[in-house]
Order: C-alpha cells, then structure tokens, then sequence
C-alpha cells in the first residue's frame, strides 16, 4: 500500500472514527454528571436567559471590547475565515460531494477563497502569539493549546501550499494532517467548538433565573 | 512608460557588470541566413501585424528583452546575491569569534520595552518574512540549489508550493509591515545623537557604549532598510501577484529585477539584526519575548530612554503623592 | 449622616487582631489534598464539567477582574484561580482520565497552599470574569467551589477563620449577640421609634447586620422608620436577626447551612411572607439564591433585599418621598452580590430617581460593575488589604471621571472598602447608604 493510499484509505476512516465517536464521548461524560437541581425561587426564566447567553457571549461584554481588541481581531478573523474555507472553498466542496456524497453547493470564487485564506491567517497568527506572548496566556496555557495551534496552522499552512492543486503529495500532505487534527481533536481544547454551547447554556441559565441579564 | 528599459538596465547594472555571455569572441562576420528574418519578428512592434489572437502581449513573438532577463537573472542575480549572503554571514561569524557577544552583568531589575502588540506585530511581520524568505529562495536559487540534489519531480512540487505560499503571503507582509511601521516609526526618526552613535560605530570605535535613545542608529538604519526594501518588494510583489494590474510584460520584469534586488538586501540585513537581538547582544531577545530588559541593559545599550523612564516613573510618584 | 470615622477606625483595628483571635484547624496536613477532592466531586455537576471543559485559555478573563486590571499580574488571572479544580476533573472526573493520570501531575498540597492566597485575598467573587468569558465559564461560581474545597481542608485564612470560628460556635459575629441587638434597638426606642421585636407571627421578618449595629446605625434606623411608615406587620427576632454569613464567604457549608436555617426556622414559624436582608451583601444570595438549596426544599416566603424592597415600594406607587436630593449629582455603585449576583438594578435606581438626585452612571456599570474590593470576605483579610487598596483605586478614578459629588452604594461591605480607601486616601467625595438617604427622605 503506497502512502497515498494509506491516507486516503485506512487513516482516513480510523480519523472518522476517533473524531465522531471522541466528540460523542467527551459530551456524554460531561452530561453524565448530571445537574445539581436549583431550589432557589427563579426571579426570571432560565430558559430565556439560557438562549439569550447562547448568542449575547459573540459579542464582547460592555466595558471588555476596548481591553479585548486582539482577541477581537484575531479570533473573528480566524474563526469566520476558517468557517468560510471549511465550507465554501471549491477543493473542499468538491471533496463533500465525493468522499461524503453531500450534495455539491456553490463554492465561493478562487478570489474570495484567497482573500478570506490571508484573513484567517492573520487571525490565527495573532492568537498564536497572543498565545506565546501575552503573559496571561503564557501562564494558562498548557501543551495541548500549543499543539492545537501548530496543528491548525500546518493545515492551513499545507492547505494554501496546495492551492495549485497541480501536484498529488502537497494534497496529501495537506489530508494527512487534517486526519491528524481529526484524530487529535476530540482529546484536546479545540472541542470548545461543542462544549461552548454547553458552557453558555449553564450559565445563561444560572443568571437568567436570577433576572440578571446575560 | 516608453523608457523603461533604461530603468531595467540601470537595475541590471549592465554598465558595472557587462554580460558575460558577450564577453565572448565574436568575430564571425558571416552573416546569419535567419538574421534578418529574426530581425524581422523582432521589430514586429514597428510594424504593425494582425493577428486573431486577443490579449496584451498577443502581438509580440520574441521578447526582446527575455534573453537579457534571463541572462541578468541566471548570471548576475543568483550569483552576486549568493556572494551578498554568504559574504553577511561570514562576517558576523568572524565579528562573532573574534569579538564574541555583548553582555552587561544584570542587576535583576526589569523595565518594560515593547508592549504585548508590539512584541506582536514584531513577530506577526518576523513570520511572514521568514515564510516569505524561504520559500522565496526556493523560488530563486531552487534551480540552482534545490533542483540537482531533489531530482525535478521533487522539486516541481516544492517550487509549486513554494509559489502558492510566496503568493498568499505576500500580501500579509504588506499588512504586518504598515502596522509595524505605524507602532514604531515615531521612535525611529533620526536624531543628532545618532550621527556621533554611528560615527563611534555603536561602540566599536572609542570604547564604552555611546548614548542612545530608545533606538540608536544602527537599529534606525535597520528600520528604514525594512521600511524603504520593504516598500520595494510590496509595490513589486503587488504587481507580480496580480499581473493584471499593468500593462505588457515589461513592468512585470522591472518588478521582478526590484523585487528580487530589494528581497535579497532585506535578507543580507535580517541577518545582521538577528545576529545582534540574539547572541550579538545578551538581552535583547528576551525584550521581543516578554517585552521586559535588565535595568541594566537598558542602562547600557540606550541611557537616553533608561533616564527618560526614570524621569516619568519619579514624576508620577510625585504627582500621586501630591494627589494625596 | 456621616459615620463616625473614629469609630470606623477602632473598627479596623479589631478586624486586623482577627488573626490572632483564630483557632487552629482540625484537619492534619496529610488529608487535606483528599478533603480538598471529596469537594470537587461532589460539586462537579454538568454544568462545572462544560465550563471547565469550554475554556480555551484565552485569558480574557484577566481583562475583567479588578485585581489584574490594576497590577498586569498574571497571577491574578480568574481562570488560573480554578487550577487545582480543573486539574481534578481532568484526571479523576473527565471523560479521558486515564490519559491525564498519565501526563499531568497531582495535586499537592504545597498547591494548596498557594491557591489558598489566590482565591481568598485575591478574589472577591464579583463575578465580573463570568460576564466577560466569550465561552460563558462562570469562573465565579467555581471560585465558590474552591473555598469549599479549601475550607474543608481547612485552610480558611486566619481572619475569616476567626469570624466564622464564632459564627459557627457562638452564634455571634464580631461579638454581636441577642443582648447587642437590644442595647441598639432600646437606643432607638429611647428615640421615640417602635421596634417590635420576636412578635409571635409577622407578615415581614427583618434582618440586620453586624455591621449595622456596630457602625452604620443610621441604616437600621432608616430600616425602622420606613417599616413603620408603610405600616407594615414587621418584626426583628431576637434568634434570628443577623444576615451575615461567614459560612458561605469562609466556604465552609456546616456553618453556612446553620447559619441559614437559623432564619429560615424562624421565618416559617412567625408566618413570615417576606425575609428582608440589610445592606449586607453576600447576605443577599446566602438567603435569596442558597437559602432553598441548604434547606433543602423551595422557601415558603420571598427573599428581598432592603435596596429591592424600598425600590418595589416606590416603582408601585406605595412610598413616596422627599425630593431631598435635588441638585445634588450623585453615582450608584451596583453591589455585586446584589446586582450582577442578584439582578437587582433597577430598583435602586428607581429610589434615587425618586429622590431626585442627578443620577450619573459610572462608566462600568450594573452587571459590569467593578468590584468595592472587599467583598466575599476579603475585609476581614489582613494581607488582602494591599488588594483591596488597588480595588479602590479603580473605583476612585472612575467616580471622579462621572463627576458626581458622592458614591451611593447599598451594601455595607461596599461601604466598609469605601470608607477604608477614603480614609487612607483622604479623598474628599462621601460614601453613603441608600436606606438611609431614604430614611431622610421619608415624608413626614
């Protein structure tokens, strides 16, 4: 078995795996723990606030944006630039309707995937130094941020060095390491892309009882 | 526009370095049976041809000026480029063994140097130009280098993603380089004290360390060396990134001649001031990295800025315990 | 009225003697890593797993918390507080504990030691990191769950030890029992007002504080006046009339549970339809928010604070008062306990409104509120009291950029920072008491 057909093949499936049946897991143990019930009388609804804190937490709290402007910058760029790129650039849209058998959908034009590429670097980049540099982060930070980081960006870096889609290793390369970042996905912080869901119901739902708004 | 080529051929350096393929005898006075025909598609230009093909170059059949391109790129760039480089190099190795780095004893004392967005854009725009920086020389010298030990099946994929990356890069270059230039460019305007820092060679001259602000005069010249190469290398790489932008093939060589002379003396000088931020001169890196220095290098390498801080710090004192 | 800053001072005094007045803990060395878990697990529910889950580590939670904002010390980062929880969840609770056990180290109690100073003389539990977390990680509620954890292994600060000490054994805080209460409510009958004291039913059972009664007198006798002028069917036990509760800020539940049911008890035997708390603030959610749950069944009565049910008279059209205030551009400081812990925002404002004072808003406010500095017991921290100077010096600034000629809080903890940072400072704008500037206001 070449290597080609080993990332295209085997790896490929044992990334599915470990990426779905990982998230399934890490959500069900975190459920599993079950919640501690609230007999306080609730001034307001919980289920309101619950919502409400779902959406209000995308943008910055009053008084935080001006403190926060990197974090603003880099994580907006970074996170809708690489949302546009999963899902509307051409070669990825093309791999849905092959590998996936999704219906094919319109992919952004190849300037647009350009533009919104040098964005979501930009983006990353700022976290990531933000990350390495800023003494708080410094402090709080463990390996497995840092390996999230590197890793995500190998995959954009070997993503646009593929751009040409003229040369079969640059697009395996660039697989490889997404099956790599699949695989280690569901062990690391990056699954915050589920549990921040979980995390701002919580508390939308402990303040919102409380008539406080979130 | 229609005197372009003398720009090109004054970037060329034809008349410092004639080309060494007419260096060559050429005594055969028998005429080429295909001169004059040649003659003929060459000057195309004076007389007007039709063609059915549409597009900006779809009149010209030989580029006039491709071979001195090819020649100045081949011949000329990649070797005295090479030379620039290697020849950086070894002197900051000798300076490194004979003289050997900087170092003032610490006092243990920190004072803050560069703010968390500076150290951040400083090392956003580090990246890009070492990204740049590689696959740019894979671009470059690759034929050369690269090609004979690769074998061309491997080379065409590094060339291929050397270009993508040189291209979807570039353009952050221009957007690091502005923000950094907007931070810092207040702090790099030449004063007097430069001129007599530059004069005793920072040092090297004289004995002890010369006065200096926040930046003496070696690390103003780094920056404008930056800011003026990297102005360079944006305008043209802008204009090789998107051809479309200008008219014909000409200016897309001129950009190409500027970009590859402006990149390379950015590169010679990168060495030299990651040399100094690093073992050149002990502390320096640190500042780039958690934006504190030693009281005492500070005191050392830039007095001026070291007593301006101390200066600020006794009048806040004051003012605060007047306030209460 | 103005409070009596000598006495103020001999107050502060005996808050930094506390230390030495602290009995040593019962729990040895050795166990307290394993009484520190027992707490963990038992608190980790759903909701603690996703926060602790959902941080990235972006630390803009440090951008929030007044102790960061006024040092830049890393140290003081909010999440970092949670470090030895997260820890334990990680390698005894979380979905890949078997893999942490093998990379990340245990909790040790040397660890203790240190998120010991970072969670008790560094955090008040404003919960103004919680409001700031794109990821919606209420830091401040696990905070909670660390002082339990610590409390349990016994590793309260001397301080606050000492006071929930004598909460705990005596019933009393800073010596303040049944007899103190009397001495303080026959000066204000000496004055002329009725004080129903342990009447057999009510339909309001009042709370006052320690505080109170030692200090801002004025605030209980607004309290009285205002109970008597709305003709309400009030009382004040003798059993059961102290809000504060050293348990909850010491963390340590036996004494918080005690402390609780000692009011509950009582209200449900009087017929209690409303519990008012002083302005006292943790006292607020001790009953509002935890009562119920230490009980361990809802409350049959309703849980207000003063600044709430003043604010509900007067937004219903039931109390009227003097404009007394007129002219006068004053700011409002939300208690944190009240306001971003309690959803109590509009009410306060509605009094002063009804003063009619110009009412100006800090530039950080309701549920963004900076923090006095000294609440969740931090006032009785000795070697908190450098932060607690850096915390009113944040407020300061931002009091004098409104431009108002004095600070309005309804808290006495607020009130006690704020004192304590104008005496030091010599800062010339005044601290005052909503209660009391109503009970100045009350028509005659």
């Amino acid at each position: 078995m070449t290597v080609t057909e080993f990332v295209d093949g085997p790896l490929w499936y044992f990334a599915l795996a470990v990426f779905f049946l990982g998230i399934a897991w890490r959500l069900v143990v975190i459920l599993a723990n079950g919640w501690r019930g609230d007999l306080s009388r609730p001034r307001r609804s919980g289920l309101t606030g619950s919502v409400r804190a779902l959406f209000s937490r995308f943008a910055p709290a009053p008084g935080i944006g001006r403190r926060i402007g990197l974090h603003l910058t880099g994580g907006y760029l970074f996170h809708l630039g690489l949302f546009a790129l999963l899902l509307f650039a051409a070669p990825h849209v093309a791999f849905y309707a092959e590998r996936l058998s999704l219906p094919a959908w319109q992919p952004m034009p190849h300037w647009a995937f350009v533009l919104v590429s040098e964005l979501a670097f930009i983006g990353l980049m700022l976290l990531w130094l933000n990350r390495v540099l800023n003494p708080v982060t410094r402090l709080i930070s463990s390996t497995g941020d840092h390996l999230s980081s590197i890793l995500t960006f190998l995959v954009m870096l070997s993503g646009c060095l593929a751009l040409e889609q003229a040369h079969e290793p640059l697009r395996v390369l660039h697989f490889f390491l997404v099956e790599v970042l699949m695989i280690y996905f569901p062990f690391s912080s990056l699954m915050h892309a589920f549990t921040f869901v979980l995390s701002r119901e919580a508390l939308g739902y402990r303040y919102g009882r409380r008539g406080v708004p979130v | 526009m229609r005197h372009w080529w003398v720009w090109v051929w004054l970037c060329l350096g034809a008349t410092l370095f004639p080309p060494v393929h007419a260096a060559g005898p050429s005594t055969d006075k028998v005429l080429n049976p295909g001169a004059e025909l040649w003659n003929e598609v060459r000057g195309r230009q004076a007389a007007p041809a039709t063609t059915q093909v549409q597009g900006r170059d779809s009149q010209v059949l030989v580029n006039e000026w491709g071979e001195h391109f090819r020649d100045y790129r081949r011949q000329r760039f990649v070797r005295y480029s090479g030379y620039l480089l290697a020849g950086v190099v070894s002197l900051l190795l000798l300076y490194h063994l004979l003289h050997g780095g900087l170092e003032v004893t610490e006092s243990g004392r920190k004072v803050l140097r560069f703010e968390l967005t500076e150290r951040i854009v400083h090392w956003l725009l580090a990246g890009v130009f070492l990204l740049l920086t590689v696959t740019g020389v894979v671009l470059a010298f690759g034929r050369f280098v690269v090609l004979p030990w690769s074998g061309p099946e491997v080379f065409a994929v590094i060339a291929s993603a050397s270009k993508e990356g040189h291209n979807l890069f570039g353009p952050l270059f221009i957007v690091a380089l502005l923000w950094f230039f907007v931070l810092f460019v207040g702090r790099n305007l030449p004063r007097l004290v430069d001129i007599y820092w530059l004069i005793r060679a920072g040092g090297m001259l004289g004995g002890g360390h010369p006065a200096a602000g926040f930046f003496n005069g070696g690390e103003k010249i780094w920056f404008w060396i930056l800011t003026i190469g990297g102005l360079a290398v944006s305008t043209s790489g802008v204009v090789l990134d998107f051809p479309a932008l200008v008219e014909g093939r000409n200016p897309l060589v001129l950009a190409l001649v500027v970009h590859g002379i402006a990149a390379v003396v950015l590169i010679a000088a990168s060495f030299g001031h990651m040399y100094l931020g690093t073992l050149g001169v002990k502390g320096s890196l640190e500042g780039m990295k958690s934006g504190l220095v030693d009281e005492a290098w500070a005191h050392a390498h830039h007095v001026l800025w070291y007593e301006e801080l101390n200066r600020k710090a006794q009048a806040e004192s004051s003012a605060r315990e007047q306030g209460q | 009225m103005a409070v009596d800053m000598n006495v103020f001072r001999g107050f502060l005094q005996q808050v930094r003697q506390l230390p030495a007045m602290a009995q040593p803990t019962e729990c040895p060395d050795t166990e307290r890593v394993a009484a520190v878990k027992a707490v963990f697990k038992e608190r980790i529910d759903a909701g603690v797993a996703s926060h602790l889950e959902a941080c990235v580590h972006c630390g803009i939670c440090a951008e929030a918390c007044h102790f960061f904002v006024q040092t830049g010390d890393p140290q003081f980062t909010p999440i970092h507080k949670l470090e030895p929880l997260r820890r334990f969840y990680r390698r005894e609770k979380g979905p890949f504990a078997w893999l942490y056990r093998l990379i990340e180290r245990d909790i040790e109690e040397t660890d203790l030691e240190q998120w010991q100073r970072l969670v008790y003389d560094s955090c008040t539990e404003c919960g103004r990191c919680s409001f700031a977390c794109p990821q919606g990680v209420d830091i401040a509620h696990m905070v909670v769950i660390m002082r339990r954890a610590l409390a349990n292994a016994g590793l309260i600060p001397a301080g606050l030890r000492a006071v929930e000490q004598e909460q705990g054994s005596q019933g009393t805080v800073f010596g303040v029992g049944p007899k103190q209460l009397m001495a303080a409510v026959e000066a204000l009958r000496v004055r002329g007002y009725e004080v129903p004291v342990d009447k057999d039913k009510a339909d309001v059972l009042v709370l006052t504080a320690t505080t109170d009664i030692l200090l801002f007198h004025d605030a209980m006798e607004s309290t009285v006046r205002i109970m008597n002028h709305l003709g309400v069917d009030w009382t004040i036990h003798t059993c059961a009339f102290e809000g504060a509760n050293f348990g909850m800020l010491s963390g340590y539940e036996k004494v918080q549970k005690a402390a609780s049911e000692r009011i509950i008890r009582e209200a449900i035997r009087c017929g209690a339809k409303v519990v008012i708390i002083p302005e006292c603030g943790h006292a607020y959610p001790a009953m509002r928010w935890e009562g119920a749950n230490e009980h361990g069944e809802p409350l049959p009565f309703e849980v207000m604070a003063i600044s709430e049910f003043i604010g509900r008279q007067v937004m219903d059209g039931k109390l009227s008062l003097k404009p007394i205030g007129k002219g006068r551009r004053v700011t409002y400081h939300d208690p944190c306990k009240v306001g971003r812990h309690g959803g109590v925002f509009d009410e306060p404002r509605a009094v002063l409104d009804a003063l009619g004072v110009e009412r100006v808003e800090l530039p950080d406010n309701r549920e963004m509120n900076y923090c006095c500095g000294g609440g969740a017991g931090l006032f009785v921290i000795d070697t908190a009291e450098r932060y607690r100077a850096l915390a009113f010096d944040l407020k300061r600034k931002q009091v004098e950029a409104t431009g108002a000629q004095s600070l309005i809080t309804a808290c006495d903890s607020c009130r006690l920072s704020f004192l304590a940072g104008t005496d030091r400072t010599q800062w010339d704008r005044p601290i005052e008491s909503l209660v009391e500037l109503v009970g100045q206001a009350l028509p005659d």
